[in-house]
């Protein structure tokens, strides 16, 4: 499953570097929509298919609160830490990291700031997201299925999700989903606060 | 708007899923589907990054920068949910799993 999740990025990225079609050019964030929806609505109807889902949420209860917020919270020292090491100040660094993995909104709040920064965003978050692609499997299998949930942070209610599903059960599923949603509210109202800071 | 989508998306298919309207015969390739799906997800993602100039341009410059604030981002957000959530969702494969 890695390999094959490894050789579609990478045939991919190829074919884009090599070869520009206008056509997918144009519609590549349709495509991505089209493709997105049809998972979405068959992970719908897996979990439609196993009933106990829904109980276990109502048993995890308030204590579902905790993914988001320890996911926030890591996320963010995890920036703070970064800072020792980077040429950038911590407020930069952590807004940077408060983008949660969602790289078009991040990169475009922090390019109000400068490009650079924008930038950093951008290519952190998707390094973020493809982290999350290459090591969902391993930390699913190795170290926890709620793990799998914090790499990927607010891409765990799309983009991720489809690949969360299928490396752990319809429970982490539907709570992938809640906490993505969670964080995704959360990642427009953390950068711009944070950088605000600084 | 786009949340409400997804959530729209999700409880149509739950729905279908949990009234048994979904085709039988198409039931059991709901995995294929869902591979098939996953993968050309995947591969247009790869070409976005593909086209992107911004990103291979300005690799050398920002790249190490970027990689090492992703990298103590995810470290950290393991350890911390690690450290508080033990008990939030099971480890264990459940029967319904998909079998990868």
């Amino acid at each position: 499953m890695v390999i094959k999740i490894i050789l579609s990025i990478i045939i991919g990225t190829l074919l884009g570097y090599n070869f520009r079609f206008d056509f997918l050019i144009e519609n590549i964030d349709y495509l991505i929509d089209l493709g997105l929806c049809l998972l979405l609505f068959f992970i719908g109807i897996e979990i439609g298919k196993n009933k106990q889902i829904f109980l276990d949420l109502k048993k995890f209860g308030y204590r579902l609160l905790l993914l988001p917020l320890a996911i926030v919270t890591g996320t963010i020292f995890g920036g703070f830490i970064s800072s020792f090491f980077v040429d950038m100040n911590v407020f930069e660094t952590t807004a940077i990291s408060a983008g949660l993995g969602w790289y078009s909104l991040s990169a475009i709040e922090l390019s109000k700031y400068s490009a650079v920064l924008g930038s950093t965003a951008f290519l952190s978050n998707i390094f973020r997201e493809l982290m999350a692609i290459l090591f969902i499997p391993f930390i699913a299998k190795y170290i926890g299925h709620t793990e799998t949930i914090a790499v990927a942070g607010a891409t765990s209610m799309d983009t991720l999700l489809p690949l969360i599903t299928k490396n752990t059960n319809s429970s982490t599923a539907v709570i992938s989903f809640f906490t993505g949603v969670v964080l995704s509210f959360l990642v427009p109202i953390l950068v711009p606060f944070i950088i605000g800071l600084s | 708007m786009r949340i409400l989508l997804y959530i729209t998306l999700i409880l149509i298919g739950s729905f279908v899923g949990s009234k048994n309207l979904f085709p039988e015969k198409l039931n059991k390739k709901l995995n294929f589907f869902q591979n098939i799906c996953l993968f050309f997800l995947l591969g247009v993602m790869g070409y976005k990054i593909g086209i992107s100039d911004e990103i291979f341009s300005n690799f050398n410059k920002i790249g190490i920068s970027a990689l090492i604030i992703s990298f103590f981002s995810v470290v950290f957000s393991i350890i911390f949910v690690k450290i508080s959530c033990k008990k939030i969702v099971t480890t264990k494969k459940e029967s319904d799993d998909y079998g990868n």
